[in-house]
């Protein structure tokens, strides 16, 4: 059973150290990656195994904030704690890290972070809509696959690049059916588990056993859905979740969604749908660094501009998950996701007439109880608007 | 509908600093009671609906329903229905005139903007954040700085003839920017009607954000003070509806509409 994932972070970490050390024990290399942008495909292509190392949890934070300023938003710090503080396990397995230049706060820590760790700092362009960019772009990935090639001493050939670029389409396809099946109503899974399963299969050392995994996860929702086996109920308020904190260990306020009565069916952003259904399009005689480069330099995040397909995405899955609500949060001191947010709500509120929550926190558990208003009255604005939706049927 | 003699609809308001109870009538007259909250939320608040009913000259029995709201009210034992005091603010306002679209409510520990349509239903709202900025903390703070009271920050805001810039939002560092402005020789007057139009400013934009509404009341303990609704309406080109009753009350009697509500 693949499903109820009650460990920890904490746990899921430990466990996947140990079978990383395995790994390593039996030659495999290990690479980091920090962020949505970093091409996997690079690392597959190596022949090393890929390592989310992103911060999403409280404690490495205290110990960053002996050297980063507290105002920084929680993902900066935590992910430079767990480099620094000596309690991620994971963290000094990586024998190399991928990074990019997406916000001021990631790009001023990675100074700090090469300390700790041989880095490639991809510098990404941020108008990627320009035909200058994706030039830029394709030659910043070519450095880091030389930057591969250097530090795990492997040579990368565009064999290598094309059946990664399989490898790499099959699991985001099936990520992409994974969460798809809560467009369910009544749904099979409720929106916390499903995250933090998401979370932890994240994390492989054997890329076909972790396609096994989530084939295994597919056919077990498909059974519940068959079954009539339902985690909720049809009228319970649809949420959809877009910004951040949607993760194992920095969840708080999605638990705080679903104990008040909602059910997060769809999440858009980092840890969401939009990162896995954008695919790899590799045209017969293309370079397959070219379509890796396209791939990465499409992803939506709030650090680019305008950033329009974030916003087009947000429609179409607000109908398509037949969504009743719509919250955002973004990380305190996080310029680019709090200052979007102001175009998420004229999309939401005003263009598609949905409810709409931004939320502001960090990953501390100290504002609990005012979040909690905010997102019970929240719940009271959506139980209203759909008793005279009711009415008027 | 006949209850057996059971008129009364109570709601409760635990807030962070204080707790208010209003026992609607039948028809629509209302009493109320009001007291500190303290440690213990559950007894303050049974002490203060008995207070209520000896006012009323009403026995427990009469009561036919109780909402409770505010930051206490999971602690409300007695309470049949918990809301959040955003929906009873609504409720409350919409009692007091049905064309009242907006409340702006500051309260101890924080401040909120809500929307409300014509039968009192709450449909949008905004809070502010996690820091204690713009809200009621933030004058108690001037006020003990200035070694005043509360009342005298509405008084004396009157007199003040060029208003200090403030420009610290926070409750920590505001007490030195005070400091220095007396130090700087500025006027009692001139510092606190600085503090309320900063403060406006701030509540202001809070309600620009959400969007501004004719017909609009200020709500919470911080609302008797004139020298900050003065600043508001200038702030907001806007005249605010008077509410007519002790502004704290209005989350409580939103609380006990909604009592009556759900009996009928
Ligand atoms: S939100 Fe942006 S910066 Fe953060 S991980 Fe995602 S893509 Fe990277
Ligand atoms: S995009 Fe925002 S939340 Fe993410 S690392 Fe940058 S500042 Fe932090």
């Amino acid at each position: 059973m693949v499903l109820a994932v009650t460990e920890t972070i904490q746990d899921v970490h430990n466990d996947f150290a140990l079978s990383l050390e395995m790994a390593k024990e039996g030659g495999q290399k290990v690479v980091g990656c920090l962020c949505s942008y970093s091409p996997t495909e690079l690392i597959l292509a190596a022949g090393a195994i890929p390592v989310g190392l992103c911060g999403s949890t409280q404690e490495p934070i205290t110990k960053a904030e002996e050297i980063l300023s507290p105002d920084q938003c929680p993902k900066v710090k935590a992910t430079y704690g767990r480099a620094v503080a000596g309690t991620c396990p994971i963290f000094p397995l990586a024998d190399c890290v991928i990074a990019e230049t997406t916000c001021d706060g990631r790009k001023k820590m990675y100074e700090l972070l090469e300390r700790e760790v041989p880095m490639s700092i991809m510098d990404l362009p941020q108008k990627p809509e320009t035909p200058a960019a994706l030039n830029h772009w394709i030659e910043e990935v070519r450095q880091t696959k030389s930057f591969l090639e250097q530090q795990l001493g492997v040579t990368i050939t565009d064999d290598d690049l094309r059946s990664a670029i399989v490898m790499g389409n099959k699991r985001r396809k099936l990520i992409t059916d994974l969460y798809y099946c809560r467009i369910h109503n009544p749904g099979p899974i409720n929106g916390l588990e499903f995250i933090n399963t998401m979370s932890k299969l994240q994390y492989y050392t054997d890329f076909d056993q972790h396609i096994a995994t989530l084939e295994k996860f597919y056919s077990e929702l498909q059974q519940l859905i068959e079954e009539k086996h339902y985690a909720h109920s049809a009228d319970q308020p649809r949420i959809l979740w877009t910004g951040l904190g949607n993760s194992l260990g920095c969840s708080k306020v999605l638990e705080l969604v679903e104990e008040c009565g909602g059910v997060v069916v769809c999440q858009e952003g980092c840890g969401g749908l939009t990162r896995s259904e954008d695919q790899i399009v590799l045209g017969e005689n293309e370079d397959p660094i070219v379509a890796i480069a396209k791939r990465y330099l499409r992803v939506t995040c709030a650090c680019m501009t305008p950033n329009s397909q974030r916003f087009d995405d947000l429609e179409r899955l607000c109908r398509e998950f037949k969504i009743d609500g719509v919250i955002d949060l973004a990380w305190q001191f996080c310029q680019p996701f709090e200052i979007e947010s102001y175009r998420v709500k004229e999309l939401v509120k005003d263009k598609l007439g949905l409810p709409f929550l931004h939320v502001v926190t960090d990953y501390s558990q100290s504002d609990t109880e005012q979040l909690r208003i905010r997102v019970e009255g929240f719940m009271e604005r959506i139980a209203t608007r759909k008793k005279y939706a009711d009415r008027r049927l | 509908m006949n209850s057996g003699g059971k008129k009364y609809f109570a709601g409760i308001d635990a807030g962070s600093r204080t707790t208010k109870v209003v026992l609607l009538n039948g028809d629509s007259s209302f009493v109320s009671a009001i007291r500190p909250t303290g440690l213990n939320v559950g007894e303050t608040a049974e002490k203060v609906l008995a207070e209520a009913l000896v006012a009323a000259s009403a026995q427990t029995h009469d009561i036919q329903r109780i909402v409770g709201t505010g930051y206490g009210r999971v602690s409300l034992s007695c309470a049949d229905t918990t809301v959040t005091e955003l929906s009873c603010h609504a409720l409350g306002a919409n009692c007091i005139s049905p064309d009242i679209r907006m409340v702006i409510d500051i309260g101890g520990q924080d401040s909120k903007v809500i929307h409300l349509d014509q039968d009192g239903n709450m449909v949008d709202f905004i809070m502010n954040d996690k820091c204690a900025a713009g809200t009621g903390k933030f004058l108690e703070m001037v006020a003990r700085t200035l070694e005043m009271d509360m009342d005298n920050l509405s008084d004396i805001h009157f007199k003040g003839e060029r208003p200090c810039q403030i420009n610290s939002m926070c409750v920590v560092f505001v007490e030195s920017e005070i400091i220095s402005l007396i130090a700087r020789g500025e006027s009692a007057a001139d510092i606190v009607s600085g503090v309320n139009h900063a403060f406006a400013n701030r509540i202001g934009n809070m309600a620009k954000r959400l969007g501004l509404k004719q017909q609009c009341v200020l709500t919470g303990g911080v609302a008797k003070n004139r020298g900050l609704k003065d600043a508001l309406t200038m702030y907001l080109r806007t005249s605010l509806t008077p509410l007519g009753i002790d502004p704290q009350l209005n989350g409580a009697l939103g609380a006990a509409v909604l009592a009556q509500r759900l009996s009928h």
